[in-house]
This record gives structure tokens, C-alpha cells and sequence, in this order.
């Protein structure tokens, strides 16, 4: 665990003394926002049914920016090779980049949900515990399925365009599930239906960790 | 003709005959729908094709996994093969239920739980083949498709399970007259013995076309070093 901590803190103290990738997702999502709180001229029933998708929506587009980069920076400089000289095994690099990521995305939630709120006067505090659950849950399985396919996309060298090809599909049972569940919140429905959201959500986030714990050696192979 | 290849024609013959008898049982022998009429006879298909889009995607599962262990590229034409013929079938079973859906709801499409997890894994499909259609390397094919692959297994068990898990308005096993029932399941199995007689074929083909590449490069190969 030390060792995920070294990497880890590697990534972030580059990150703040840089801050090259946070703030462009940060106001990425602002920019994402912006323009569904443009679109949201709705009755407020319309407005509880339409926030959690547009919302992790945005926490998609903008946080995949921010994951997108967590590899492609490594190639700068030959600091992967750096990296890969490190004495621990690849799949705790796996770990510390997803949760780095992890970081990143819940940084740009606690932007993004007020900014929810004030543009469509949807209240989702209704249920605290229940909407940081689904958040923690959403970000573990979307930073999971990113940082693996960022990786692959890295080691091939066509970063972007093939990421956004690839994650969006296998990610959309997540941003499906956890933007049902955000619904739900908003609508103050919380049905049995509801934990069916969640236990899917954590369904998701432990394959795809535990498949990117297994298959990072190979997917970051040149 | 040799023996083997004799035997690959019958078997592919068996099969299109086997289809052809399942498609004349659909149309002619099962019992009309009351509520549906005739338009009902299209769930025989699509309820094999949408088996088949299943089938197809563990088939690259398996083969992912495999070449990620051996790193042996004949996994990897297995894992084509799955792929594209797992493709179409998937957008078959889109079709079908379209059709279906449009006549028993109303409707071309409703986004409902077990829909949309399919429409989903057609479009994993879709970038899965377009990934790996980009890359040149054999190798790094194979590698890349087996992660996504993998990954991408995942939502294998949600369109199995989404209509249970909630409660949409697709049908989970509804009653049925036995002869309609049997007509069911000849034809899943003759759909079946069709698309694993392709995936053979199509393997088959790349398999050649594999050898063909590493022949080319090796007689360039040596035509270089005669030059110099």
C-alpha cells in the first residue's frame, strides 16, 4: 500500500505544481454545464427527470479530459521508462493512477453539483449519504474503465480519438446506472429500484478494477 | 477436395438446410399468434439471433483471454470471427425486436432496461471491430482486443439479467403453445450450427491470410538482403 501512496503522490504533486489537466477539465465541465443549464428551460418534474443524466453526462466528457492525460503525460520525457524501473508491480501503478483519477473526478463533482443546482434549482441534498454512495460508486467504476483503456490507448500511441471511441460504450452501463440512480435522488424515489442502480453500480466498479488490476501488465505493453 | 475440406462443405450444407427446415417451421408449422398475427413468427429469429450476439461476444472473451496468456494469434482469429459475426447477429436481434416491439407495443423503440443494455453491447461491438480494424500489428490487435474483450464482458450478465433486475416491459419467458416452443428451439439450434459452422469458415480465412502476410514479409525480407 506504500508503494500505491508513492505513486500516487507522485501523480498529485505534479498535478498541483503544473496544473496543467485539472483546471482545463474543471472548466470543461463548467463549459458542459453551462450549456445544458442553457438548455433546461423545463418544468421543474422535467428538470428532477433530466439532472442526473446531464450531470454525469458532464462528469464524463470532462473527467475522461483529465484521465485521457494521466498516461499520455508519462510518455513525455521517457517517464514512463522512469516509471516502469520502479521496484513495485504494474498493477499498483494501475491502482495509484485510478485513484488519482478517482481524485480528479470527485474534484470536478464537488464543482459540478452545485453548479447543477443553481442553474436548474434541482435539490439533490435531499439524500446525502445515498447521493455520495452513488457518486463514490460511479467514479470507482468510470476511473476504472478510463485509466485502463487510457493505458491501452497510450501504449499504441493514438491517445484520444481511440479513448473516447472506446470508453464511452463500455462505460455507459455505469454513467447509465449511476445517472438512474441520481434521478431517483432528485425525485426522492429511493425504491427498491434504487439499490438495483447501486449494486449495479458497485457490480461494475469491482469488474473493472479487478480487470484492470489483472490485464494492465498487459495493456501497457509498447 | 480433401476429406477435411469435404467434410467443412457438409457440415456448412447441414447447417443452411437446418436453417432453411427451422425458417419453414417458423413460417408454416408453429401456430399463429392470436393477439400478434403473423408478425409474431419473428421472435423464432430473434430470439436465436439475440443467443447468438451472447455467444459471440464470450467467444471473444475466451479468445481474448486466451491470447493474453499464450500470445498465440489463433486465438486472436477466433476472436475475430466471434466478433463480426457476433456484430451482426447483435444488430439482428435490434432489428427483430424492433419489428416485434413495434406491433406488441406500438412502438419502434422504448428505452427499456433490457434494450438498452443491448443496444449497448452492439455498440462495445462496433468499437471494439473499429479499434482493432486501425491497427496494423497482429500482435497489438490481438492484445488490444483481448483487454477490451475482456472488458467488455461485463455487460454480458446486464443484458441477461436487466429484465429481471428491472422489471422492464420486455417479455422473460412468456407462455407458449408446446409446438411453438419447439419451434423455438429448432430454431435456436439450427441458427446456432450456422453461426459456428461461419466462425469456423471465417477463421479459417484469416488464418490464410495470416500465413499469406508472414510470407509476404519474409520473401521481402530476403529480397532486401539479396539487394544489399
Amino acid at each position: 500500500m506504500n508503494k500505491v501512496w508513492w505513486v500516487l503522490q507522485k501523480d498529485l504533486v505534479a498535478e498541483f505544481r503544473s496544473l496543467r489537466v485539472w483546471p482545463s477539465m474543471l472548466l470543461l465541465g463548467v463549459v458542459v454545464a453551462m450549456v445544458f443549464g442553457l438548455q433546461m428551460d423545463l418544468l421543474p418534474q422535467q428538470k428532477q427527470r433530466l439532472v442526473g443524466g446531464m450531470l454525469w453526462l458532464a462528469v464524463f466528457f470532462a473527467g475522461m479530459a483529465a484521465i485521457e492525460r494521466s498516461f499520455s503525460a508519462e510518455r513525455d520525457d521517457a517517464c514512463w521508462d522512469g516509471l516502469r524501473l520502479f521496484p513495485v508491480d504494474l498493477s499498483l501503478v494501475f491502482w495509484s493512477k485510478w485513484i488519482c483519477n478517482t481524485i480528479a473526478l470527485s474534484a470536478l463533482e464537488v464543482v459540478l453539483f452545485p453548479l447543477f443546482f443553481a442553474l436548474s434549482h434541482v435539490s439533490l441534498l435531499a439524500h446525502p449519504a445515498e447521493l455520495l454512495l452513488v457518486t463514490m460508486l460511479g467514479n470507482l467504476g468510470l476511473s476504472a474503465v478510463g485509466t485502463l483503456v487510457s493505458a491501452l490507448a497510450t501504449s499504441i500511441g493514438r491517445g484520444g480519438n481511440l479513448l473516447m471511441a472506446v470508453v464511452l460504450p463500455l462505460a455507459t452501463p455505469v454513467i447509465l446506472a449511476a445517472a438512474e440512480a441520481t434521478r431517483m435522488i432528485a425525485e426522492d424515489a429511493l425504491n427498491q429500484t434504487f439499490w438495483r442502480w447501486v449494486q449495479l453500480l458497485l457490480a461494475f466498479a469491482v469488474v473493472f478494477v479487478t480487470v484492470g488490476t489483472l490485464l494492465f501488465p498487459a495493456a501497457v505493453e509498447d | 477436395m480433401s476429406l477435411r475440406n469435404r467434410l467443412h462443405a457438409a457440415c456448412g450444407l447441414s447447417a443452411i438446410a437446418f436453417v432453411a427446415v427451422a425458417v419453414w417451421m417458423a413460417a408454416c408449422i408453429a401456430p399463429t399468434e392470436q393477439s400478434m398475427g403473423d408478425i409474431q413468427r419473428v421472435l423464432y429469429v430473434h430470439v436465436s439471433v439475440a443467443w447468438l450476439g451472447l455467444c459471440g461476444f464470450a467467444v471473444m472473451a475466451v479468445s481474448g483471454v486466451g491470447y493474453l496468456l499464450t500470445r498465440n494469434l489463433r486465438f486472436d482469429h477466433w476472436f475475430q470471427s466471434a466478433g463480426e459475426l457476433g456484430w451482426i447477429t447483435s444488430g439482428l436481434t435490434l432489428a427483430t425486436g424492433s419489428i416485434w416491439a413495434h406491433e406488441a407495443w406500438g412502438t419502434w423503440w422504448e428505452w427499456e432496461p433490457r434494450l438498452t443494455a443491448s443496444f449497448v453491447l452492439w455498440l462495445i461491438y462496433c468499437a471494439i471491430l473499429l479499434v482493432r480494424g486501425s491497427l496494423d500489428d497482429p500482435h497489438q490487435r490481438a492484445r488490444i482486443g483481448g483487454v477490451l474483450g475482456v472488458m467488455g464482458a461485463a455487460d454480458l450478465p446486464l443484458v441477461m439479467m436487466a429484465t429481471r433486475w428491472f422489471r422492464g416491459m420486455h417479455p422473460v419467458s412468456p407462455q407458449m403453445d408446446p409446438l411453438m416452443r419447439w419451434t423455438l428451439l429448432v430454431n435456436v439450434l439450427a441458427f446456432t450450427a450456422l453461426f459456428a459452422w461461419l466462425i469456423t469458415e471465417r477463421r479459417k480465412q484469416l488464418r490464410f491470410r495470416q500465413s499469406n502476410d508472414d510470407l509476404q514479409r519474409t520473401l521481402i525480407g530476403r529480397m532486401k538482403c539479396s539487394h544489399s
